[in-house]
């Protein structure tokens, strides 16, 4: 086996808000022409019929502010421009016009085809660019949070397509239950900011399995440490909060939450890793989004595989029943590891049900049930016997990285 | 290698005071849910409608997060409490069961004694 999966040992996932892939990497198109990203034929139509290409003046706040609209019906309409014909064909041109449907205003609906030059993001693009990015990395659900989280917890929404509780129906286990209870025991955990801000995975392993949770704080102690279990997951702050300690800044980069507070936090998640070597030659780190939040971005969501649910008409909001049979936009993903070629650019399809397929298949094998949108999803990472494949395997370097970068936060 | 400076937020970022947004009303109603299942006296007894702000979510998202554990906590404490007892009382059980040395001596020495007697 390859080196890089020889050594590996841990899989951190660390997942973020609401931010399209263009919004946030679409700049470095101009630096690497392989990254699929903003050029200069993109473009949407406003409400008066002009066209609105998109332009580097994204800022850290006070921008998307409403929060840009993206429940079921809303990132329809953006995916499909408004047509709600039987042979409609997703055109990624109902941007604007779903942002304008918020405030009636054209000038602040051209907004939300702004991006971030690479200069602002220095955490993001950086890494992006040393490690490996997805061009193709699409949300589960042309839907909101909760659903798509549910994704990357369970490799399915259990036929939800919204923000309200999500209940577990058997079979279909967490891959947290996975790990824990195979032959061998595996180790897992959620890591919470804090418990202030908690967790988004409420209504089931919260309540029924805290054990499973941890905080941000107890990350950095078990990474320090060499406690990491073989998969982690790091959900971000939620909220702007006092604690015992002082005052904490929303750091999920959900609009209208600051940006940099979110690339502090991607910084400080990525140091504790690598600042024990140990830890940093046996881990990867997937930095993830778990949807575009309304926000623009330029790649059509394919089909893909149908779940074995189906969203009723009335779920969906849209008049439509929907068989979870197409991605939702494409976001932001990175995976690192210092056995990563720098400047890896990955074509291949993903989604989240990929996270749970993935640590699935490197840590238990063969494992079933899974929901049919897991089986179908591809898998970032190699286990024997496709790991000796270098189209396939991207922890391909037989010797380990000494030239990575370091953040000072 | 390259040390990259990551800048800082500035102070004006934080707003306890913002709006809550359809995330954390999304997370609250969970957690409302989740608090239905808590014993009471874990309950928090605030009205989540009235909950308008980031910073009033917040204090209701870490009271409800701070009463599950709790709630699992005290649980975990009762079964060890359960499981201590239950072995306590098994050992008793199983002391009562078992003849006392002096018992023991005296049901042994009456054999002997017959045997020795016989012996005699």
């Amino acid at each position: 086996m390859p080196p890089g999966l020889d050594n590996l040992r841990h899989i951190v996932v660390l997942m973020m808000e609401n931010r399209s892939f263009d919004h946030m990497l679409g700049s470095l198109t101009a630096v690497d022409s392989r990254i699929d990203g903003i050029t200069g034929q993109l473009s949407n139509p406003d409400t008066n019929g002009n066209q609105v290409k998109p332009q580097p003046l994204a800022e850290f706040q006070g921008q998307l502010d409403p929060d840009p609209d993206h429940h079921f019906p809303a990132v329809d309409l953006q995916i499909f421009g408004g047509d709600t014909s039987p042979a409609r064909q997703p055109n990624m041109q109902g941007f604007v016009k779903s942002y304008f449907n918020q405030q009636r205003d054209v000038g602040h609906s051209q907004k939300i085809m702004y991006y971030f030059a690479q200069n602002q993001l220095p955490v993001l693009t950086t890494l992006a660019l040393e490690f490996a990015v997805f061009n193709r990395w699409f949300a589960s659900i042309p839907g909101p949070t909760i659903c798509n989280r549910a994704f990357a917890h369970y490799g399915t929404s259990f036929g939800r397509v919204d923000m309200n509780p999500i209940y577990v129906n058997e079979p279909f286990k967490s891959i947290y239950d996975r790990l824990i209870n195979a032959t061998p025991k595996h180790t897992a955990k959620l890591y919470y900011y804090d418990t202030t801000s908690s967790t988004m995975e409420v209504a089931n392993l919260l309540q029924n399995q805290p054990e499973l949770f941890g905080t941000y704080d107890q990350f950095l102690q078990d990474c320090a440490s060499g406690n990491v279990p073989d998969y982690a997951f790091i959900e971000p702050n939620y909220s702007d909060h006092d604690t015992d300690s002082g005052e904490e800044v929303a750091n999920d980069q959900h609009p209208d939450h600051n940006i940099q507070a979110g690339e502090l936090f991607i910084a400080s998640v990525y140091n504790a890793i690598k600042q024990n070597a140990n830890l940093w030659q046996s881990t990867v780190l997937l930095i993830v989004y778990d949807e575009h939040g309304g926000i623009y971005d330029h790649v059509i969501p394919p089909a893909c595989t149908p779940d074995q649910f189906t969203a009723s008409a009335n779920d969906t909001g849209t008049g439509m029943q929907f068989a979870f049979d197409r991605l939702g936009v494409r976001v932001p993903a990175i995976l690192i590891s210092p056995w990563i070629p720098k400047g890896t650019v990955v074509n291949r399809t993903f989604d989240h049900a990929s996270i749970p397929a993935t640590i699935t298949k490197f840590f238990l094998g063969d494992y079933a049930p899974r929901s049919p949108r897991e089986t179908s999803a591809d898998i970032f990472i190699e286990a024997n016997p496709r790991a000796a494949d270098p189209g396939r395997n991207l922890l391909s370097l037989s010797t380990m990285r000494t030239d990575c970068p370091d953040f000072d936060i | 290698m390259t040390v990259i400076h990551v800048p800082k937020p500035p102070q004006s970022a934080r707003n306890p005071g913002r709006a809550v947004s359809s995330l954390l009303s999304a997370q609250i109603q969970h957690l409302r849910e989740a608090e239905k299942n808590l014993p009471l006296r874990y309950r928090s007894e605030k009205y989540v409608n009235a909950i308008k702000t980031e910073g009033e979510a917040s204090e209701y998202i870490r009271d409800v997060t701070e009463a599950i554990h709790k709630g699992h906590g005290e649980a975990a404490a009762q079964r060890v409490k359960r499981a201590l007892e239950r072995k306590r009382g098994l050992e008793i059980a199983a002391v009562a069961e078992r003849p006392s040395p002096k018992r023991r001596g005296v049901a042994m020495a009456k054999p002997n004694a017959t045997k020795g007697g016989r012996k005699r």
